[in-house]
């Protein structure tokens, strides 16, 4: 078992939800009926930073929901009556979580990768492929082993998801336009059984949480950044006596009028496909989010400036972007389908993105975390817990489909 | 035709049995007649012949999903031609009218094996001029369609009739001007044809079909929205977000022939169409370059030697019009 580090995050608790499931939902069993329980106000206190922690959820007495429920039943209901199976970007998903993005951070390349695709495929949920994979770690058709590429990623996720249920989701940034990834998928015979039964998507990276305004960053040995040097920037802020270099993309330039035409373009070029574009926590998220909705992306995700699982610079983590809540703010009421990811992990957090306007959420850091626990069930483990504590919550509020939560379900302190 | 069936779609025979085949010999000795016409014709209007590159940096990203194949050329990264957009450009500098009969490589998304119209290795016939108009160069493209055909129908009548061809079809384009309709009016004749066309976007395969199917002779659509073209299709400064471009099609459900536009020039506007077409410009450093330093105005067409061959042949099938046929996703020799 190796130990991924993740100091921003709740390592422990995610890890321990990866290793023993559903159990972790609630307090240590062995204490039942032995100790009394009640809100950690050190907790509390801690969470103040972060705007979607200092929401809190609030349950109604009255539940005109329930009662329906109740009559269309004929039994009282409770929280296994509520239905998560969500439309996410265009996809029918078991419920309103995706897998995001990894990329080709060294943490996961190779079996991590092709692990998170199997499960995501077990359980339905749609999963989206780094844009650097193809680049960094090939495509994987011709010759050689296909273990952690592109395609290898999709043949496994391929192999495991339901019927009619899940996605998987191809992203592309400005420079990778070069390595063709989205053609290359579209093109290629292993990609066609998803194509075909409308489960692929193309995922236009305009920016992301950890590093707005920056593109993306990995850290390679000199053979390696050799080998992409025509491709990326490189770098060498780490002493030119340290083999160690540092890989930069570009942002990509764009305005309103560059992501329009982008968003038809890849209409126009991929029409088996769904277009998502994902956005970073920027002060306009709301203008570019409505420019691609309107252009007619199927999704349009955001990565709050919590989020992340990428090399980014000190500067950036702690003080460049929105967190994720001010961003679900910004956006406010929307005309089509918003994904969102940032620190995500259990079923509240969860809970409090969607009352606020998403429609599924994504798993960056806490999947990575639990596959690192565990790779063959980390990832399906973590998700069922989110899963029981949504239904539950969703319950709670007298709602029996998560996509009724609302804003009315949230209370902020002080409003 | 000898054919076999693989996934429920004629295939062509093993290349002994093809080339040999007495349509196959008709078909080509057709395209033959084609290529004599057509050179002819380019040469008596000043056009000077020349050879389009195979290999390059950077080629053409506006074909819609195709991939473009990679060749590694000394360990760089270099492309074969989706298309010679840039080096017919560039040809301006050297003469103000130019033609090529240009090779293309592109792997097609595989649902382009069905449509009947799609090879994964094609020729065109490059035509570019210098200061051309829109209007100019589209007329170009339709006399040099008219003399081609009226060639063949004269020097070679009798293997088009050994095709089945019925040549009363070509009435309509031997005696009056091809028919012309604007993206946005095609749009709103596929709606009341019941056909949901994206008005963003290029005029889908099945739509484009059922246009072509309705028309008596070649007809010209123009104007094409930005986002559904290259970033080298000029972009109207009077109607922005509409572009200087059209499509010809043959009727009779054959479709596209040929696609054209007036070139952008502009060194600022080629960079911001470069990014809106998701393209990252660092990689077109020599055109961008040449750009830059200035090159001319103009515009020109690419019209598709197997389709246009299919056309007059009246083939069910590109692929017939090729000696070695490439279908997308198909691996034939």
């Amino acid at each position: 078992m190796s130990a991924l580090r993740a100091a921003a995050f709740p390592r422990e608790p995610v890890r321990a939800r990866a290793l023993a499931g559903t159990a972790c939902v609630f307090p240590d069993l062995a204490e039942y009926g032995h100790a009394v329980f009640g809100a950690d106000p050190v907790r509390l206190e801690a969470q103040a930073a972060d705007p979607l922690d200092r929401f809190r959820l609030v349950a109604p007495v009255f539940v005109p929901r329930r009662l329906a429920k109740l009559i269309d039943l004929a039994r009282e209901p409770t929280y296994r009556d509520v239905e998560l199976e969500s439309v996410v970007g265009g996809f029918r998903s078991a419920m309103p979580v995706y897998v995001s993005a990894f990329g080709s951070t060294r943490t996961m390349s190779g079996d991590l990768g092709l692990a998170a695709s199997r499960q995501a495929g077990v359980l339905g949920i749609p999963l989206v492929i780094g844009e650097n994979v193809m680049p960094v770690n090939g495509y994987g058709r011709l010759g050689g082993d296909a273990e952690g590429t592109l395609v290898g990623r999709i043949r496994a996720y391929a192999a495991h998801v339901p019927d009619g249920t899940g996605g998987v989701v191809v992203q592309q940034s400005t420079e990778d336009a070069d390595a063709e990834v989205w053609n290359c998928a579209y093109s290629d015979p292993n990609v066609q059984g998803l194509l075909e039964s409308g489960r692929v998507a193309f995922e236009l990276k305009v920016g992301q949480g950890a590093k707005p305004g920056l593109g993306g960053m990995t850290v390679l040995d000199e053979v390696a950044a050799a080998r992409l040097a025509g491709a990326f920037a490189i770098d060498r802020p780490f002493g030119s006596a340290n083999d160690m270099v540092l890989r930069s993309s570009s942002p990509g330039t764009f305005t309103e009028e560059i992501l329009r035409q982008q968003v038809r373009l890849m209409r126009n070029n991929f029409p088996r496909a769904r277009v998502w574009v994902k956005l970073p926590p920027a002060r306009d998220v709301r203008a570019a989010a409505m420019a691609a909705w309107e252009a007619g992306a199927d999704a349009v995700t955001v990565d709050g400036a919590e989020g992340g699982t990428g090399w980014a610079p000190l500067a950036f983590l702690q003080h460049v972007g929105l967190p994720l809540g001010e961003c679900l703010r910004r956006i406010g009421e929307h005309p089509s389908c918003l994904l969102v990811s940032g620190r995500i992990w259990e079923g509240a957090r969860a809970a409090k993105c969607l009352a606020l306007g998403a429609s599924a959420v994504g798993l960056g850091r806490a999947a990575l975390i639990a596959l690192d626990a565990d790779a063959e069930m980390g990832l399906i483990h973590l998700v069922e817990c989110l899963a029981l504590e949504l239904a539950m919550i969703v319950s709670a509020l007298g709602k029996y489909h998560v996509a009724e939560l609302s804003p009315e379900d949230v209370w902020l302190p002080g409003e | 035709m000898v054919l076999e069936q693989s996934a429920g779609r004629p295939v062509p025979a093993v290349p002994r049995e093809h080339l040999s085949s007495p349509v196959t010999k008709s078909v080509l000795t057709i395209q033959h007649h084609m290529l004599i016409a057509a050179r002819g014709f380019l040469r008596d209007r000043g056009f000077t012949e020349m050879l389009a590159p195979i290999i390059g940096p950077v080629t053409d990203p506006g074909a819609r999903g195709a991939k473009q194949v990679d060749v590694d050329y000394y360990g760089h990264r270099y492309k074969l031609m989706t298309s010679a957009i840039l080096y017919k450009q560039a040809s301006l500098m050297a003469f103000d009218r130019i033609f090529c009969v240009a090779p293309n490589v592109r792997m097609e998304p595989l649902e382009t094996a069905s449509t009947s119209r799609h090879l994964a290795e094609f020729h065109q016939i490059d035509v570019e001029v210098a200061g051309a108009s829109q209007d100019e160069i589209m007329l170009l493209a339709e006399e040099l369609v008219r003399h081609v055909v009226r060639h063949v129908m004269a020097e070679v009548p009798g293997e088009l009739e050994r095709l089945g061809r019925d040549t009363s079809a070509f009435a309509g384009l031997l005696s009056g001007p091809f028919g012309r309709l604007t993206h946005a009016s095609a749009v709103a004749d596929l709606a009341d044809m019941g056909h949901d066309q994206n008005p963003a976007a290029e005029i889908d395969w099945a739509a484009e079909e059922l246009l072509s199917r309705k028309a008596g002779k070649p007809f010209f659509i123009t104007d094409y929205p930005k986002g559904s073209r290259g970033f080298y299709d000029r972009e109207s400064r009077e109607a922005p977000g509409r572009l200087r471009n059209f499509d010809l099609l043959a009727p009779e459900g054959y479709g596209e022939l040929c696609s054209g536009s007036e070139r952008e020039h502009d060194y600022a506007v080629i960079i911001a169409r470069m990014r809106e077409t998701g393209e990252n410009p660092a990689k077109y450093g020599w055109y961008l370059e040449m750009v830059r330093e200035g090159i001319p105005g103009g515009a020109g067409f690419g019209l598709g030697l197997e389709r246009f061959t299919r056309y007059i042949a009246g083939l069910d099938f590109v692929w017939q019009a090729s000696a070695y046929p490439k279908i997308p996703g198909v691996p034939l020799p």
